[in-house]
């Protein structure tokens, strides 16, 4: 292999000659330390080189080598309950290696070379497979069944396949292509990064992703293979509600990506994830996660590519016919990475400094979402549901990764900051936020929750945008000028917000409501709202209404335990005798 | 459109007086049949409903519940058993806000 040398280094960007065989996104080893390299620019001779790693101490005539092949991952058993940096290295096993920071030009494979896994094959010798089609399972944790692919691209007939235990690179079986040759296929493969893995069909979302959060599953939900993106002010919980997502999100696989934030968050999953129980399974909700850390005091560009390992891993399991959602934590800081290296480049800026590209590339990221059936024979249909959490500089939406973000994303969580100061959490507001998967998940919901979804959730929406234009009454002309009705509706919308959009991230009970429950906490709402009005029409005096009793029980619905429906049903029945209570007596002169 | 009636709430031995007007009465017993009468009669093309003032100091809330509504005019009027002073206090207060001076009652040097 032929060696380059480095004639020019600034920062992260490497600019090297003598490498005419070096073509656009090979990885390539930089100096003595063989420091990961990408190729992200060619120009006659010269190719820049975005190094992954930490350049100081490089100069001019350090020798650069191409490896000739694209930034990859390896993807195979043993990525669940793992932790990697932005370019797939194991963080558990660096830190083994190398003590608490990573000691540069570190190499150490993706995938441990070691561990054996029961490898059980479910195709048979003779039988015709083409790319994608499934050759066995591995049991990876206890509740995800790894299953082995013919890597895309692959087709012929199965001369051997074996059972036992491998290790990932060990050949478990040998498939005779059409043109005679062999392929040995083992339970790992290589894909680059920057390419989207291929599926058969593209199918539009359909169905709702349930991720136990009232705000999103209720009014703003997102489905399997949509996309989606919290902006957010610093402080406003951008963070908290991505744990929340990689928690309860209803996807049997969570892919983590912490780019450019802060190491204690990843340090918060790390240590919270093995504790907490996968309502759906009855397991640590690490056993489905695979998490791709790469915080704020780790080399930028890695950041970069980070994104990219984060969604190809994801692929890779929607491959398998898995449900997965992935969230990245936070877009902003990978926008970063890609400004810096658009600044050392040269390259004529664009809004604030960031890249003309800017869009594209935040395009493409979100477009590799979705929902597909996949490669090979049997239809199965796998989802990608891609979450990005943006910081806009001083909450200005306004600003480029934010505005490029929106046209790409099809819901919209705006986290607001004057909620977050108001302690109500998720902060995220209901009136600038948007779905347009609503329309979709409420045909779902009407046919698997109730009949009345649709109407349950469009009432309440009109509540709140009408509490928002008589708050401005209120303080032009103060409370009194309101009509009784008025303030029953401000009461409702109080209640709406209160009892049941404010939701407590780390109370037990509270962190995750199905959407049954909050089905029944909006229509226990909304049936206080109906028989009210029932009520003031008779003659009811609006303080009566305020102090009943059973509006105590009505905030507390939240707190009552998941498997306990009747509790919904005896509340129910309390308020109407209330109500009942209220209106009786004072017989009427007809 | 038809024209508006007049109704008088409150006790009946003081309504039954307001019969011989011609006016319709509403003999209430409690704070409760007043809340309730009161709310119907607003929806009955009622214009000015008169309610005593031993009645109307049970409801201040139903009372105030009107206060900004053109239709019905809620009118506090002395019981047979006398005066208790809030129903002129109430024309008081709405001249006042009318005109912004108390010209039926307020004495220069007073308050």
């Amino acid at each position: 292999m032929t060696s380059g040398v480095v004639v020019k280094v600034s920062g992260p960007l490497v600019v090297a000659t003598g490498l005419p065989q070096a073509k656009m996104f090979d990885v390539v080893k930089v100096g003595q330390q063989g420091l990961v390299g990408e190729v992200i620019e060619v120009h006659g001779e010269k190719l820049s080189i975005q190094v992954y790693e930490e350049t100081s101490g490089l100069g001019p005539g350090d020798p650069v080598v191409s490896t000739g092949a694209p930034l990859s991952v390896e993807l195979g058993p043993g990525m669940l309950e793992g932790i990697f940096d932005g370019t797939q290295r194991p963080l558990d096993v660096v830190e083994a290696i190398a003590g608490s920071y990573i000691t540069r030009g570190i190499d150490i494979p993706a995938l441990n070379r070691e561990k054996k896994w029961d490898f059980v094959p479910t195709a048979k010798v003779g039988q015709k497979v083409t790319g994608g089609d499934i050759i066995g399972t591995v049991q990876e944790t206890v509740i995800v069944e790894h299953r082995i692919m013919v890597p895309p691209g692959i087709s012929g007939e199965i001369v051997e396949i074996n059972q036992g235990s491998f290790t990932v690179t060990d050949t478990v079986a040998k498939i005779k292509t059409d043109d005679g040759s062999i392929v040995d296929v083992s339970m790992m493969q290589k894909w680059p990064v920057r390419m989207p893995r291929p599926y058969k069909e593209k199918l539009p979302p359909m169905e709702p992703m349930a991720t136990g959060q009232r705000v999103i599953d209720t009014f703003f939900p997102v489905t399997k293979g949509g996309t989606a993106c919290i902006p957010g002010p610093f402080g406003s919980g951008k963070t908290v509600v991505q744990h929340q997502l990689a928690k309860w999100a209803d996807a049997e696989i969570v892919v983590y990506i912490g780019c450019g934030e802060r190491g204690n968050e990843m340090t918060d999953v790390l240590l919270e994830f093995p504790e907490l129980i996968d309502p759906k399974t009855g397991e640590p909700l690490m056993k489905r996660t695979v998490l791709i850390a790469n915080t704020s005091n780790m080399p930028v560009a890695a950041r970069e590519a980070s994104i990219y390992t984060g969604i190809t891993i994801a692929e890779y399991f929607r491959d398998m016919g898995y449900s997965v959602a992935l969230m990245a934590d936070s877009t902003s800081r990978w926008a970063e990475a890609l400004r810096e290296m658009s600044g050392r480049l040269e390259e004529m800026p664009g809004d604030e400094g960031y890249p003309a590209y800017l869009s594209r590339r935040l395009a493409e990221f979100y477009e590799r979402a979705g929902r597909v059936i996949a490669l090979g024979s049997g239809e199965r249909e796998g989802t990608v549901t891609v979450v990005g959490a943006v910081s806009p500089p001083g909450g200005d939406l306004s600003e480029p990764v934010t505005q490029a973000t929106l046209r790409v994303v099809k819901v919209f969580w705006a986290l607001d900051s004057s909620l977050a100061y108001a302690r109500h959490f998720p902060a995220i507001n209901w009136l600038t936020s948007y779905s347009l998967y609503a329309d979709t998940v409420e045909e779902y919901m009407n046919q698997n929750i109730s009949s009345d979804w649709k109407d349950l959730r469009a009432e309440a929406m009109r509540l709140l945008q009408e509490e928002s234009s008589l708050q401005e009454i209120v303080r032009l002309v103060g409370i009194d000028a309101l009509s009784i009705k008025d303030r029953l509706i401000l009461e409702v919308a109080r209640s709406i917000r209160e009892d049941f959009l404010h939701q407590n991230a780390f109370h037990e009970v509270d962190t995750y409501t199905s959407l049954n429950k909050q089905y029944r906490m909006l229509k226990l709402i909304l049936t206080f709202y109906e028989e009210a009005q029932k009520a003031i029409d008779k003659g009811v005096v609006f303080s009566e209404i305020e102090n009943m009793p059973v509006r105590e029980r009505i905030a507390r619905a939240k707190y009552s335990d998941e498997k306990d429906a009747k509790i919904f049903d005896e509340i129910e029945q309390e308020l109407k005798q209330q109500i009942e209570k209220l209106m009786e007596g004072g017989k009427l002169n007809d | 459109m038809s024209t508006y009636k007049i109704a008088v709430v409150g006790d009946k031995d003081t309504v039954l007086a307001f019969k011989s007007l011609g006016v319709d009465i509403f003999p209430v017993l409690n704070e409760k049949e007043a809340n309730f009468t009161i709310t119907k009669l607003a929806k009955e093309n009622y214009a000015v409903i008169f309610v005593t003032e031993q009645i109307a100091k049970e409801i201040p809330e139903k009372i105030a519940q009107y206060r900004n509504h053109m239709i019905p005019a809620i009118t506090l009027i002395p019981s047979n058993r006398g005066t208790l002073g809030i129903g002129i206090g109430e024309v008081k207060k709405s001249v006042e806000k009318a005109i912004g001076v108390d010209i039926l009652f307020g004495r220069e040097g007073e308050e």
